[in-house]
């Protein structure tokens, strides 16, 4: 064995080249220095010990690895609540198992998993809510809720009925989102800082609209007898799109009008946060009177196509149902003059509107405000035509909205050439009145 | 002046005089850096467009037709997390002999794979519902999980068992056919490539979205997407250009040039897919996207890929496969266990997992930040990735300047400098979206300008961490070398679990509107990064401990020289096949 070094390292990098000569006998056991020898063709027989010690360890290390694993996830599946006070608990997180359609927001909760119906359970739960046995679930009145955090009902798709006992008295904006499959939020009497109309959450003296259910239409159709629609080959229809041959024209008017129409009362100042994302309205009326909608407030409410705001008489507005105009006052297109703000995302994703002004006491639009409320119909036959928001018409002069409050991006912009271009905007417009 | 001409002049000639054959101490001629450059082009652009497919929460194929809760893809792991085990135990055996066993392993691999692919069907096919009591505790939890239900567990694991049994079957069959052929690296594309097409054209057209059941739903798109993953079309022909020769400088020079030349073509389709998705009605959101663009695109790279990837060869110093040594269970765990260098990387990978779980931060700003789509978003994607280009063509000069020990620490702090940048900027100024916009992509492009060399670097020390294990065992070992995660999986699983739960509190879950809500924006992408930030700070500690210089490496390459010279002149002394040597 020898070495020879040819070159001498200039930098810490650089190879310090050194030749090898190694006889034909080694070159299975050749040793380089400063690096371990080889280990060919070596039995492992002797080496019991060390191969017991390596499955204990790989044992322990496997089965450790499964225990955290299982319950961190099956942390996720439970009903989570947080002591914020003594004697006062938040409702951190909700999961459904599938079978909770109703729940109750008073006391804890404790799902008791021997008390579930064999069979309950089979396709992630039973269609029909009388079958269910919700003996499973019970309430623990020694811990009062007080308080619903974020998020505490995300992404739920079974829960159509959410009660608010009498001691919540402070419900974040967001814990109802994306409850796809809520229909009602009902909020005890006695209950100081909120209420509902018709299943749909106000704050108590009803100056802030808080969250209208996503599936509330369907609760309506249920009330209001629209439960036996059926398609033109006789089969069963949970909703109605447009005029089919067997209903007509002035039957879908009358069913947009019952389920898919809603009044926001005259004391509503504030439409707050996420209050109407994914709603399945097609028009809204809105109290002249009101100040502020919330950051995405109509968020990808695809289905409104009218918006329209009313002056109410002296003696108010307090029915959400809609039974006419007549007894709504005066009632013009758009935004309600009196509106100050309007959050960030609030109509984003509202590819259904086709009319737009911004009153002139606006003083404050946020990011992104009517995002992607503008787009090109690829299915049109006269080419891409614009539909949506096509014009954004200003109340106030250029001079006097560029000293406003106004977010980046806030004007819809729609697909030009390989770019986005933004709509055109009027200012000085003079608001549209309602067509025949 | 004219010294640089002179150097051009230099340089043709060089190129005309080695275009056939390769210069003296050199590997490989000037004719085959056009072949690399042209298939590794196709089987990164065609690996590249399948990372829009793929069975994960951040896939918009998931994101916007199936809509499956977030959790499940932590629920499924787990599930199929312990038998994966046994798995992995056959496949290395498999995989670090090349397939070529004795015939009596062989037929009780071949027993053990096919009475799984019987398991597996029949756990599918047979309904358990009703034999599974719900207050049972087990049953109960896997009912707790949202989108899995016990009995749909049931055939989850059935179709674990299935594609395992399908895939070990298979592997033996093709690598004992294809690899004395094709080599090691790149034998599978010839087997796979038809059924990987088929297959991406199934997941668009497939409507398995639409089943309304969510339960029902999650285990058909977890068996359909095994199938597609059965069949591997990953960036293999690269794998093999790294290899391409046993002179460590040659290496570098490919890597540098015509592996990296080769990246361009995907920097254009960065630009083109999003275009392309532009046309669509609903753009990401458009099912035509996996139906028409996905496929499109992958095929006609998959083509291309199979074209020219017969024109690259492998030169790795070994003996023929017929005399290699036979790598017993335990020669490959202890072999790899003796691996200093191996753990060295392990220790690095482990706290990489800190930031596991987090969604891409560039999707999140290009798209809910910014907003962007079409040749707008295609523009930054790759103005930010060519960052990268212009400093890796200097990585020769890198790596002789410094050891990629100070590589690889620089490394690690500038990406923890500059993520801290980035959680600063969205902190302070994320009400300014335009300004926090322009600070984000600035350091994403310094972060990604000082991402290649190291990469490259790191790559480099893959291989000769490889070359030094078949100095220590006769083999590479490379599949083996799993155990470090099994060690490693544990604490990597508690941790990986770590983000998507915290997500979850913030909102994040099936989603992905939730993103547009500014506050949970900023926590959903902030806390994950702050974990990420440690992460990097602690990963520039097991670097003090590489000491695996050029100098061993070149010593290493020697005596894998000798070892594939002396068992090649023993085989053909004795009249045997030579196939799968090379002897540098």
């Amino acid at each position: 064995m020898k070495k020879e070094k040819t070159k001498q390292a200039k930098t810490k990098a650089e190879v310090e080249e050194v030749v090898l000569d190694i006889p034909e006998d080694e070159i299975w056991t050749y040793q380089i220095e400063g690096l371990a020898p080889p280990k060919i063709g070596v039995s492992y027989a002797d080496a019991k010990g060390k191969k017991a010690a390596f499955i204990i360890f790989i044992s322990v290390a496997v089965c450790l690895s499964l225990f955290f694993s299982v319950r961190a996830l099956l942390n996720t599946g439970d009903l989570e609540y947080k002591e914020i006070k003594s004697g006062e608990y938040e409702l951190v997180q909700f999961s459904n198992n599938g079978l909770i359609k109703s729940f109750d927001v008073e006391y804890a909760a404790e799902i008791d998993n021997s008390k579930i119906d064999a069979g309950a359970m089979i396709a992630g739960g039973a269609e029909n809510e009388e079958e269910i046995n919700m003996d499973f679930l019970s309430y623990d009145k020694a811990r009062p809720i007080t308080t619903i955090h974020e998020y505490a009902f995300n992404c739920d798709s079974t829960l159509q009925v959410i009660n608010i006992g009498a001691g919540v008295t402070d419900i974040d904006c967001k814990a109802f989102y994306s409850c796809w499959a809520l229909q009602c939020i009902y909020v005890d009497e006695g209950n100081p800082n909120y209420c509902d109309v018709d299943g749909v959450l106000y704050n108590k003296d009803k100056t802030e609209i808080i969250c209208y259910p996503i599936d509330h239409d369907k609760y309506l159709r249920k009330e209001l007898g629209y439960t036996d629609l059926v398609d033109d080959n006789g089969n069963p229809m949970e909703e109605l799109w447009g005029p089919t041959e067997k209903y007509d024209e002035g039957f879908f008017q009358q069913y947009n009008e019952d389920v898919r129409t809603y009044v926001i009362p005259s004391t509503v100042k504030k439409i707050g946060p996420l209050c109407f994302n994914y709603a399945n309205i097609d028009t809204y009326y809105l109290p002249d009177g009101l100040k502020e909608i919330g950051t995405l407030a109509f968020f990808d409410c695809g289905n409104m196509h009218n918006i329209y705001s009313y002056i109410p008489a002296a003696d108010g507005v307090s029915e959400t149902r809609f039974k006419g105009r007549e007894g709504l006052g005066g009632i013009y297109l758009s935004l309600p003059e009196s509106l100050e703000i309007i959050g960030s995302d609030a109509f984003t994703k509202d590819r259904g509107l086709s009319y737009m002004y911004i009153p002139a006491n606006v003083k404050q639009i946020g990011h992104h405000a009517f995002w992607d409320s503008v787009y090109k119909d690829k299915n049109d036959e006269n080419g891409n035509n614009l539909r949506g928001i096509t014009q954004m018409n200003i109340a106030a002069s250029e001079e006097d909205f560029k000293t406003y409050e106004i977010g980046s991006s806030w004007r819809p912009k729609y697909d030009y050439l390989l770019f986005k271009k933004t709509i055109d905007t009027v200012y000085n417009a003079e608001r549209e009145a309602i067509p025949d | 002046m004219s010294n640089l001409k002179g150097k051009v002049k230099w340089l043709f000639g060089e190129i005309k005089e080695h275009w056939n054959t390769p210069a003296e101490g050199k590997y490989v001629p000037y004719k085959e850096y056009k072949d690399i450059w042209l298939a590794v082009g196709s089987n990164y652009s065609g690996s590249k467009t399948l990372e829009y497919v793929f069975f994960g929460a951040g896939c918009f194929l998931i994101m916007y037709h199936y809509k499956l809760p977030y959790v499940v893809f932590s629920a499924i792991a787990l599930i199929n997390m312990p038998l994966q085990k046994l798995w992995d135990i056959l496949g290395w055996i498999i995989n670090d002999n090349l397939g070529f066993m004795p015939k009596k392993t062989e037929r009780k691999l071949y027993s053990v794979y096919f009475l799984s692919i019987l398991i597996g069907v029949f756990l599918i096919l047979f309904p358990f519902e009703p034999y599974l009591n719900p207050s049972n505790a087990v049953v109960a939890a896997l009912n707790s999980i949202r989108g899995i239900s016990a009995a749909s567990a049931i055939k989850i694991l059935g179709t674990h068992i299935l594609w395992n049994g399908w895939a070990g079957a298979r592997g033996i069959f093709w690598r004992k056919k294809l690899i004395p052929k094709f080599g090691r690296y790149k034998y599978f594309l010839y087997s796979d490539v038809i059924p990987k097409c088929i297959m991406v054209i199934l997941i668009g057209w497939l409507p398995v979205y639409n089943i309304a059941d969510e339960v029902t739903r999650v285990w058909v798109a977890n068996l359909l997407f095994a199938i597609y993953c059965l069949y591997n079309f990953g960036n293999c022909l690269e794998n093999c250009a790294q290899n391409i020769s046993p002179n460590m400088q040659e290496r570098i020079l490919i890597r540098t040039y015509p592996i990296k030349l080769s990246h361009i073509l995907n920097s254009i389709m960065v630009v083109v897919i999003p275009i392309a998705i532009g046309f669509t009605r609903d753009e990401w959101a458009d099912i035509n996207v996996f139906r028409y663009v996905i496929p499109i695109i992958f095929i006609t790279f998959a083509a291309m890929t199979m074209i020219f990837s017969r024109r690259i060869k492998e030169r790795i110093p070994q003996p023929p496969l017929e005399e290699k040594v036979q790598i017993k269970f335990w020669d490959g765990i202890f072999g790899v266990l003796r691996n200093k260098y191996k753990w060295v990387l392990t220790i690095v990978y482990l706290l990489d997992s800190l930031g596991n779980g987090m969604l891409a931060f560039t999707t999140v700003l290009y798209l809910y930040t910014f907003r962007l789509s079409g040749l707008a978003y295609g523009l930054i994607v790759s103005l930010v990735s060519f960052a990268g280009t212009p400093p890796d063509l200097c990585t020769p000069y890198f790596i002789k300047r410094f050891t990629y020990k100070q590589i690889m620490i620089f490394y690690q702090l500038t990406r923890a400098i500059g993520w801290s940048i980035v959680v600063a900027t969205i902190l302070l100024c994320g009400d300014n979206v335009t300004l926090c916009g322009i600070i984000c992509l600035v350091v994403l492009i310094l972060l990604e300008a000082t991402h290649t060399i190291p990469t490259s670097v790191g790559h480099d020390m893959d291989i000769r961490i490889n070359d030094y294990q078949m100095y220590l065992s006769g083999e590479r070992l490379e599949a083996f070398s799993g155990i470090f995660g099994w060690i490693t999986g544990p604490i990597s699983a508690v941790v990986g679990l770590i983000i998507p739960i915290l997500l979850l509190k913030f909102g994040f879950n099936s989603n992905w509107d939730v993103l547009f809500v500014d506050m949970s924006r900023v926590k959903i992408i902030v806390i994950p990064i702050l974990f990420d930030i440690c992460g990097f700070l602690l990963m520039t500690i097991p670097y003090f401990f590489w000491d695996y210089d050029s100098s061993k490496q070149n010593q290493v390459i020697q005596v894998l020289k000798r070892r594939a010279e002396v068992t090649e002149k023993k085989a053909e002394a004795e009249g045997e096949s030579v196939a799968g040597s090379f002897t540098g």
